[in-house]
């Protein structure tokens, strides 16, 4: 996004080496609060100008020399009209990130490979509205310039690359605004102390799924909240509300309805199973696994060896099983 | 973040450029105007109606096309005249290919340095209300381009788009002013310059010629704008019949056209003595392009960077391209040449041959009547009051032999006609006698002690050298109409002047003159020594130019207190432009000072809910809460039920709980009866 922008490439300093990385991280960290919740206040608070500021700052200078030079009043006051409005500027751009907390970093799940899209909330604490506020990470993605009404709260959204399964710890991050004229831009660097875990990346292909146990004609009695299935004889102990009054006319003996419930398939999948050479292998085609079977309406247990969780269906059973992915090792 | 520029920004900083662009545009040609505002045309109308853009041959082709066009036309880029035109094009040229936000940026910053260099060609007083509204243009503009960069969603129509960065950028100005003020009072100027300004003349604006040809200019005569002002020191100026302010001096004549001696704009070799009797006055010359200053008769002195010539004209080094403040002193008691070199003599009785043969042979029945030269001249003098002659601008041209064709058969004429036919009689007399060009009389604005000079005065005399007196001033105009020297140009072209405006028209241009007449004194007329005496003033002339500079910063960084303040007065944040909001915020407000401060991300329910158990008319704040957030965030609303909110809105204030559980205020519960 920012490549875009005029100011291409910002000074991150992620492209420097570790130790300077760390020692910069410690110098902000000196500096005050970096991890949300935190509320920007001045010792947060960077700024300079942008590259369009440089050029504001070179027509400035030109038209500085030249009034000064050819005594030329109006053209000095031109000058240091602008001037003027550079400074209001810089502090308008401060004056919008003052103030500002930026509650919590959330995110969702996803899975390696795909952007991680985390969500930050902030909230104005002094009463005022704020614009064109923007979330950069490191790589040079960027949020939508957001707003922040005055006492209100706002989420910035971003997306920020994901490599691997695992927890993942978001990059140092920063909000900033160019706000309002782009001459100068205010940042304040963020980071979480909170991880977040990436899914591992599901195989490509992966062999069908080898059913466990699978009894697809059997069927097992059921009560009326299943399908009606047929009639049979009435027995002792039927309830009476069972009783097929207008078919048991027709016959000599009272006829029951009965119910029924097709048997799902329940599957357990093993990480022994996987056929794939390395483990990262068989994790990524047990997650096929786990997204096939619940695709086809299939019971699901997972078996790592060291944990299992039992055969259930639905997203809170995905969720489990791909979480264990994730985890494990 | 967006990169493109929206409909409004695009036409927003078009607008800018235009507006910078327009001093510009009136001093081009009519074909590049023509092209400026074409593209900036043709920019709006691809935003408006979503046109294709130009592709990149097409706009390679305006860009270089532009280009050799303005050199073809100037000949040149070096010069003022010429750069800033080129700079023009190319702005519009670039309108041609902004499609993105950086360009709509480059654009608007563009418009900035154009209003600064409108003023290297005039800083009169209505060029500060151009500068003013051009920098609140490209301000807004430039608020514009960073809220679609920053995604801020514009409004519906083109107007309510605007609407908040025209009042942002408006308050900007505003605010930058006290600081524009201080840095131009305190920021060091330079004493000399650093590099020339290159020479040209080319607006147009020359006032004064250097030569005469009767019948080919009379604009000068129809141009009502000051050519300069004087002040005098002893306060009221010379009788209007001594204020024959000195120009060019005309010695040679080739039958039509009179023109300098270049030798006489050598040094003056004697100067007059600076004795009583002398004037001393200040003038303020408005730009010419050329080199002429104005005094009465005689300079004692030249001011800095100019010279007295041989026939005391005051000639500056460098053409006067800025509004420039001189001192002078004139001796009128000096005789100027007791004794004439016979080469110049010859000059002075030039005549060519063959010419005006009975101009000739009147000269030579004179002669025969008056021996003596005075005699003859006041002869001549009388003869042009007793004949029917007129003073007019509406004549016709004259041919070779002007002096016959005026003297004896048209009659009918104005300054320049009467002192080239006079001189040519007096020539053909024998008597030496030469043209002087310059300015007769003024206008005296009597509240502000400045005697103003219009080109309109601009006027046309002859000098005759009398043996004994010297070089003697004789103006055949004022023998014809001595009105013209009286009371002025005006008065003695009254009845038949068709572009003179009415008296009131010219009355107010008299009153703007004394406001502009202050511009030139205290803003244009600003320079290092006037800075200094203000330093002075406020006690800082004795320090070294380091503590001085100290002092510059501490003084700008004072201007910037109030600046503070007011800012966070006008809190100059992106205040909702919503007009509900406002309305709501100041129902918070009001909460908040009444010790109820609303909480971080509460909403307005919430809000009313937690506190209403604390006021009196808690349920009126909750009724408000609910119209509010139905109004801002249900469906299409009213316009009723928006201004009935609004109202309620406006008149409601807190009203406490008192510990003691009494009523609140009279204000309260006027506030109440009028809400239920």
């Amino acid at each position: 996004m920012s490549s875009r922008g005029f100011s291409k490439k910002p000074a991150f300093p992620e492209r420097w080496n570790a130790p300077l990385q760390r020692a910069f991280a410690r110098w902000i960290r000196r500096r005050g609060p970096v991890h949300p919740p935190l509320v920007l206040g001045y010792r947060q608070i960077y700024i300079l100008p942008t590259r369009f500021g440089w050029l504001i700052g070179l027509l400035l200078t030109a038209m500085l020399l030249g009034s000064l030079n050819f005594n030329n009043n109006l053209g000095l006051f031109t000058t240091f009209l602008v001037a003027g409005t550079a400074l209001l500027s810089m502090h308008a751009a401060h004056r919008n990130l003052d103030g500002v907390r930026i509650a919590a970093i959330g995110a969702g799940r996803t899975f390696a490979g795909d952007p991680l899209a985390l969500s930050i909330s902030l909230q104005d604490t002094l009463g005022r509205a704020r614009s064109g506020l923007v979330v950069e990470a490191p790589e040079g993605s960027a949020s939508r310039g957001g707003r922040v009404d005055a006492w209100q709260a706002a989420e910035l959204e971003i997306e920020i690359p994901t490599s691997s399964r695992g927890w993942l710890k978001p990059p140092r991050l920063r909000l900033r605004t160019r706000y309002p004229l782009g001459w100068f831009q205010a940042w304040s660097w963020f980071w979480s102390e909170q991880r977040f875990l990436v899914w591992p990346r599901p195989a490509g292909s992966a062999p069908p799924l080898r059913m466990a146990g699978r009894n697809a004609d059997r069927q097992r009695p059921g009560d009326e909240s299943d399908e009606f299935h047929g009639l049979r004889e009435w027995r002792e102990g039927d309830p009476l509300h069972r009783i097929a009054w207008k078919a048991s006319q027709r016959h000599d003996t009272l006829l029951a309805r009965q119910f029924s419930r097709p048997e799902r398939g329940r599957i357990m999948l093993r990480l022994a199973d996987a056929p794939a050479p390395d483990i990262e292998g068989r994790i990524a085609v047990l997650a096929r696994w786990v997204l096939e079977a619940e695709r086809m309406d299939l019971e699901y247990g997972l078996d790592l060896g060291s944990m299992q969780l039992p055969p259930g269906i639905g997203p809170t059973q995905r969720t489990r099983c791909l979480d264990a992915l994730a985890e494990f090792g | 973040m967006t990169t493109r520029p929206g409909r409004p920004t695009v036409l927003l900083v078009v607008a800018s450029f235009v507006f910078a662009a327009m001093p510009h545009m009136a001093a081009m040609p009519p074909w590049i105007v023509a092209m400026i505002l074409g593209a900036a045309a043709w920019r709006a109308a691809i935003a408006i109606h979503d046109l294709p853009r130009p592709g990149w041959i097409l706009r390679i082709f305006i860009t270089f096309g532009g280009l050799a066009l303005v050199v073809a036309y100037y000949g040149t880029l070096w010069g003022r005249r010429a750069a800033t035109v080129m700079l023009c094009v190319m702005v519009a040229a670039k309108l041609s290919e902004m499609f993105r936000l950086r360009d709509a940026r480059i654009v608007a910053a563009l418009a900035y340095f154009l209003i600064a260099t409108q003023f290297l060609f005039s800083q009169r007083l209505v060029l500060f209300v151009y500068l003013v509204i051009g920098c609140w243009l490209t301000t807004a503009a430039l608020l514009q381009v960073q809220r679609d960069a920053d995604d801020v969603p514009a409004g519906s129509t083109i107007g309510s788009a605007l609407r908040p960065v025209i009042r942002d950028g408006l308050a900007i100005i505003a605010l930058a002013a006290p600081f524009a003020v201080v840095l131009f009072m305190l920021f060091p100027r330079l004493a000399s310059p650093l590099w020339g300004m290159p020479d040209e003349a080319l607006d147009g604006r020359t006032g004064l010629s250097d030569e005469m040809t009767p019948g080919s200019i009379t604009e000068l005569f129809a141009d009502d704008s000051p050519a300069f002002r004087a002040s005098f020191d002893d306060g009221a100026p010379p009788p209007r019949s001594r204020l024959y302010w000195r120009g060019p001096v005309l010695w040679r004549f080739d039958g039509r056209t009179w023109r300098r001696l270049d030798i006489a704009s050598r040094r003056a070799d004697r100067l007059p003595p600076a004795e009583p009797g002398s004037w001393s006055y200040t003038v303020q010359q408005e730009p010419t392009e050329r080199r002429w200053m104005f005094a009465l008769d005689y300079p004692v002195s030249a001011p800095e960077e100019a010279r007295v010539t041989s026939d005391y004209t005051l000639v500056r080094e460098q053409p006067i391209t800025s509004l420039i403040a001189y001192d002078v002193i004139s001796n009128p008691l000096f005789v100027d040449s007791p004794s004439l070199q016979g080469w110049m003599r010859r000059i002075a009785l030039y005549l060519p041959e063959d010419s005006n043969p009975r101009t000739r042979a009147f000269a030579r029945s004179l002669r025969e009547r008056f021996e003596n030269d005075r005699e003859l001249i006041e002869e001549v003098l009388a003869w042009f009051n007793r004949e029917p002659f007129f003073y007019s601008l509406q004549t016709s041209p004259l041919g070779r032999n002007g002096a016959d064709e005026f003297l004896f058969d048209l009659r009918v004429g104005y300054c320049e006609y009467y002192a080239s036919a006079f001189a040519v009689l007096m020539r053909a007399a024998g008597i030496p006698t030469r043209v002087v060009t310059g300015y007769q009389g003024g206008f005296w604005q009597a509240a502000d002690q400045y005697l103003l000079v219009r080109q309109s005065d601009a006027h046309a005399w002859n000098e005759v050298w009398l043996s004994g007196e010297g070089w003697t001033r004789v103006d055949p105009t004022a023998a014809v109409a001595p009105e013209r020297v009286s009371e002025g140009a005006r008065s003695a072209l009254a009845g038949g002047a068709g572009w003179f405006a009415g008296e009131w028209l010219y009355a107010i241009r008299n009153q703007y003159d004394r406001l502009q007449n202050l511009w030139n004194r205290w803003v244009l007329g600003f320079d290092d020594e006037r800075q200094s005496s203000l330093l002075e003033r406020l006690g800082l002339g004795e320090l070294s130019s380091a503590a001085r500079s100290l002092a510059l910063l501490a003084l700008a960084a004072l201007a910037l207190i109030p600046l503070a303040l007011l800012w966070h007065a006008l809190a100059l944040a992106p205040l909702g432009t919503d007009p509900l909001q406002r309305r709501w915020k100041r129902v918070r407000f009001r909460l908040r000072r009444a010790g109820m401060a609303p909480g971080i991300g509460e909403t307005p329910f919430e809000l009313a809910e937690r506190v209403s158990t604390r006021l009196v008319n808690g349920d009126e704040l909750l009724t408000l809460a609910a119209r509010y957030s139905r109004l801002r965030y249900g469906g299409e609303a009213s316009a009723e039920a928006r201004t009935s909110f609004f109202e309620s809105a406006r008149r409601w204030r807190p009203e406490p709980l008192n510990p003691s559980g009494s009523r609140a205020s009279k204000n309260g519960q006027h506030a109440r009866s009028d809400h239920r």
